[in-house]
């Protein structure tokens, strides 16, 4: 790969590729793109009231509750008559809730259907309970007497565990002497200086007294808070959320304009002009990406800039833990590109695409806080990152290594196809996936290779059913696991045998057939020992990711540890040399041999697991 | 009948490219795995909630120390001062379980603040309104109608205007649109027909969306109107999709300029007095007003007028155009 040819290609794509934006385009989508920041920002930070007035409250103008239910945005007030609640509040009659106020007691109706109240109902009280503790917050702050309006004054402040005395750089929350570690009795001279009125905010940056919501920009929670206890707030938990709104959201259009621009060289054969030029199809590839995967670089790190001007203590570890995100989509476009027949049928893979891989940097990213699953997700380390709480590197190589490999190896797939044959001509998506296969298996020895080549997907495609699994009960979660590992596996080791038969690679024969399984089967046992990677994150602590590895090391005994060396060699063979000779003879006998294959694998990852869970 | 034809044809072209199952699928996903989520949600805040445990010790260093090794989470020490109680709570700041620690902590010292104020009522002008008991109902129970519904719905209206762009964009870029000229269809036929059936497949899905959360113990309410709106939010979509591929006929800068236009424009929305993703929760939820109906029917009078605009427009381009 010449490094001028690429980027001369490169220049071109930006400038005068077919379709390619022009500065008044480049202007739209700027102007867009700023408009939808904005607005996503207010909304995150003032809370667009999507839930306006979604449980309806009867609840009469007098009544001392009728002011905290008609400042709440969830909550809409409704005339009450006092006619429906005779004989109990029935569905259909226009409230969710019913507040009856009398001079001694006040009653709530709750809406019943068969003698139960509705969940609706019941979630409209929880919803009216919350709002009635604000609207006594409220009340309390515009009491002469502070003291007995607010008797209890609390400071929370964030320390690093194991350093010695509150000495906590920088992060805000009330000078302290005293607070954190200091011996004495009283020695908590706290900043907070009582007489002064208010129990406001210490002296630190963070203190959020009034809404219950965080001061406006610490979405990271690194400053302390003080006041009363209802107004100290919970550093904000929908970090993910925020992220993959700002970090994957711009992919989507990224990958829509270098999908379109990849299909449309496969269009009226306008890519033949640079086939038949000097250049190799890997720089053509190469060149054709480079101006998106810098325009996603350049994307996650105004981002992170932007997030650390506001305050949050993002670096550039953020950015390298979007990028092998970003190589993902592009992969992944690349393969639909190739792939698809019609700008229908890349937007159909496009949407897949983009749904498929926000939900695996989204969903494990969710349990950051508590489970090292989060480590599926490359998000997870941006979010550590953002929080101050760092990675190891060998936490950032689990995290990021797997899709970096996933992306080389769509691209290298992809390659496989970038050939006149392929690129002008109408096939099936699926014949197309065969052949991107079957483009790297020259003999039988090759087809080790493309098996290995395929861990990566399946190393990924497992940790993703782990992440998505794992919150299950443990009865429920590992057989579900063990399936779809089964099911994975043997689809990773059996399609390229059977790529190689399709596309007449092998004779069809009984002989190769195992022949070509074995080689499959090998490849796989030897490219799966990558999964011992899980040990660096301490994954195996979770009963289902240990199922899913069969790492062995979820038990002391050393002999168990030597058996799941071998035994998976033997089970690799056997399985990949089943399916490998029903793909021998044709389609049906394939498809019964893959679930035997199928049945086989998970019935020896029951008996070892049982064995040792 | 020529459109009609135009629309069957368009229908046998998506029914052979079978990657539409993959974006169906990703719905049916959407769908499914909610429900899974939230429950597990649920069960996650309701055990943190009941887990909080105190453990005195004697003075601030062993209690520091006992942090330090990580043998509690939080430390709290209280102190009469002033005729209030002045609590001061640590809490680790790398760890990333401090959001449950102090939601946990809030809870309990909401607890001492309310005894303490019932002890001091006699100072207080104002007398604390009752808090209604507390309920066990879930606390995501809101979040499948804001979110998963209003998704659900606005999904399939936008993949339907992405797939008429790639369908006009694709026959004036292949030059095919020429070959469906010869045939008696005129160019506005050949829009309407194919644009027309893609407004028609979204209130399908919706359909076929809400059968499955009924499945899932999601009942939505208000159905026929919400297959109303979503007909006429497709509407709505198609036609800018229409008119937009017809101006700018390159896949990829129409396809680009069109989701960052429904994007621009779904953020818009909170200009109006209740935000589309408002009016279809409050449909589903079974709490619509007279605001959400009035919304409703302004979609649908909209969405007419959107298709009766871009007839006149498509009637008044030169087919040459394309050529």
């Amino acid at each position: 790969m010449r490094p001028r040819t690429v980027l001369r290609i490169a220049r071109w794509e930006t400038t005068k590729g077919v379709g390619g934006l022009d500065r008044g385009a480049v202007a739209v989508v700027l102007a867009a793109a700023a408009f939808v920041v904005a607005f996503g920002v207010v909304g995150l930070v003032g809370g667009v009231a999507l839930e306006d007035g979604i449980y309806r409250v009867g609840v009469d103008e007098d009544s001392p509750f009728h002011d905290p239910v008609a400042v709440d945005d969830a909550l809409a007030v409704v005339e009450p008559d006092p006619a429906v609640v005779d004989e109990g509040l029935r569905p259909g009659e226009g409230y969710d809730l019913y507040v009856e106020s009398g001079p001694e007691r006040t009653r709530l109706y709750l809406v019943r259907r068969d003698g139960e109240p509705t969940d609706k109902s019941l979630a409209a009280l929880a919803a009216f309970r919350e709002s009635v503790e604000a609207y006594n917050e409220r009340r309390m702050r515009s009491e002469d007497n502070e003291t007995a309006a607010f008797p209890v004054v609390v400071t929370v402040e964030f320390v690093e565990r194991g350093t010695d005395g509150g000495a906590d750089d920088g992060g805000g929350g009330p000078d302290s002497d005293g607070t954190g570690g200091g011996g004495g009795e009283g020695g908590g001279g706290d900043g907070q200086d009582d007489d002064g009125g208010l129990p406001s905010t210490g002296g630190g940056d963070g203190g959020g007294f009034g809404a219950p919501s965080i001061g406006a920009f610490d979405l990271f929670g690194t400053a302390g808070t003080s006041g009363s206890p209802s107004a100290i707030a919970p550093p904000f938990p929908f970090q993910s959320l925020v992220l993959a709104f700002l970090f994957v959201l711009p992919l989507n259009f990224v990958i829509q304009a270098y999908g379109s621009s990849m299909l449309s060289e496969r269009l009226d054969r306008r890519g033949e002009l640079l086939l038949v030029a000097p250049v190799t199809p890997a720089e053509i590839v190469a060149g054709k990406t480079l101006p998106y995967a810098a325009t996603s670089l350049a994307i996650a790190a105004t981002v992170v800039a932007g997030l650390w001007l506001i305050g949050a203590g993002a670096g550039p570890l953020s950015v390298l833990a979007v990028v092998p995100l970003s190589l993902l989509f592009l992969a992944l476009t690349f393969l639909g590109a190739m792939f698809a027949r019609s700008f229908k049928e890349l937007t159909f893979v496009s949407v897949t695409v983009s749904t498929a891989l926000t939900t695996y940097a989204f969903v494990p990213a969710i349990f950051t806080a508590t489970s090292p699953v989060a480590f599926v997700s490359p998000l997870t380390v941006a979010v550590r990152d953002l929080t101050g709480a760092g990675v190891t590197p060998g936490q950032f190589l689990f995290a990021t290594g797997p899709p970096t490999l996933v992306a080389g190896v769509c691209f290298l797939f992809g390659l496989g196809v970038y050939r006149e044959e392929d690129l002008f001509t109408q096939r099936p998506v699926h014949l197309k996936a065969l052949d991107a296969l079957a483009g790297r298996i020259r003999r039988p020895r090759s087809l080790a290779l493309v098996v290995a080549l395929l861990v990566p997907f399946v190393f990924v495609a497992e940790l993703v059913a782990v992440a998505l699994l794992f919150a299950l009960p443990v009865a429920l979660s590992i057989p579900l696991v063990l399936a779809t590992v089964a099911v994975i596996e043997e689809l990773a080791k059996a399609l390229p045998v059977y790529a190689g038969f399709v596309n007449g690679r092998y004779e069809r024969t009984a002989g190769v057939g195992a022949a070509a399984g074995a080689a499959a089967g090998v490849g796989f046992f030897l490219a799966e020992k990558l999964s011992l990677l899980v040990q660096v994150v301490g994954l195996p602590d979770v009963a289902v990711a240990d199922a899913a590895f069969q790492t062995g090391l979820g038990s002391n005994s050393l002999a168990a540890v030597a058996v799941l060396a071998v035994a998976p060699l033997l089970l690799h063979v056997a399985t990949a040399t089943v399916s490998a000779l029903g793909a021998s003879r044709d389609r049906t006998a394939f498809a019964a041999s893959l679930s035997l294959a199928t049945l086989l694998h998970l019935v020896y990852n029951l008996a070892v697991v049982s064995r040792l869970v | 009948m020529s459109r009609r034809a135009i629309a069957r044809r368009e229908l046998d072209s998506l029914s052979r490219e079978k990657t539409i199952v993959l974006a169906i699928l990703i719905q049916v996903v959407i769908a499914g795995f909610s429900s899974v989520l939230v429950a597990d949600d649920v069960v996650a805040a309701a055990g943190e909630v009941e887990n909080l445990r105190a453990r005195r010790f004697e003075d601030r260093a062993t209690a520091r120390d006992a942090f330090d090794r990580g043998r509690v989470d939080a430390v709290v020490h209280a102190e009469a001062r002033d005729g209030r109680v002045a609590v001061s709570a640590s809490v680790p700041r790398s760890s990333l379980r401090k959001t449950v620690i102090v939601v946990q902590l809030r809870a309990a010292l909401t607890e001492l603040e309310r005894a303490e104020r019932a002890d001091r009522a006699d100072h207080l002008a104002f007398d604390p309104l009752p808090v209604p008991p507390r309920s066990d109902a879930s606390p995501y129970f809101g979040f499948s109608y804001v979110l998963v519904v209003p998704l659900l719905v606005f999904l399939p209206v936008f993949i339907s205007g992405a797939v008429v762009v790639d369908s006009l964009t694709e026959e004036i870029e292949r030059g095919t649109i020429e070959l469906l000229r010869v045939a008696p269809v005129s160019l506005a036929g050949i829009v309407e027909g194919k644009a027309g059936l893609l407004a028609a497949l979204a209130p399908l899905q919706v359909l076929l969306w809400v059968v499955l959360l009924a499945l899932n113990d999601i009942a939505v309410d208000n159905v026929a109107l919400l297959v109303a709106l979503t007909a006429a939010m497709a509407v709505l979509a198609v036609a800018a999709a229409a008119a937009l591929a017809l101006a700018l006929p390159v896949r990829q800068r129409a396809q680009l300029t069109y989701s960052l236009g429904m994007l621009t424009a779904f953020a818009a929305a909170a200009a109006l007095p209740e935000h589309p993703a408002t009016t279809v929760a409050l449909l589903a939820i079974g709490s619509a007003t007279r605001v959400t109906l009035v919304h409703v029917a302004g979609y649908v009078v909209a969405a007419v007028l959107a298709a009766v605009a871009l007839r006149r427009h498509v009637a008044r381009i030169s087919p040459e155009r394309y050529g």
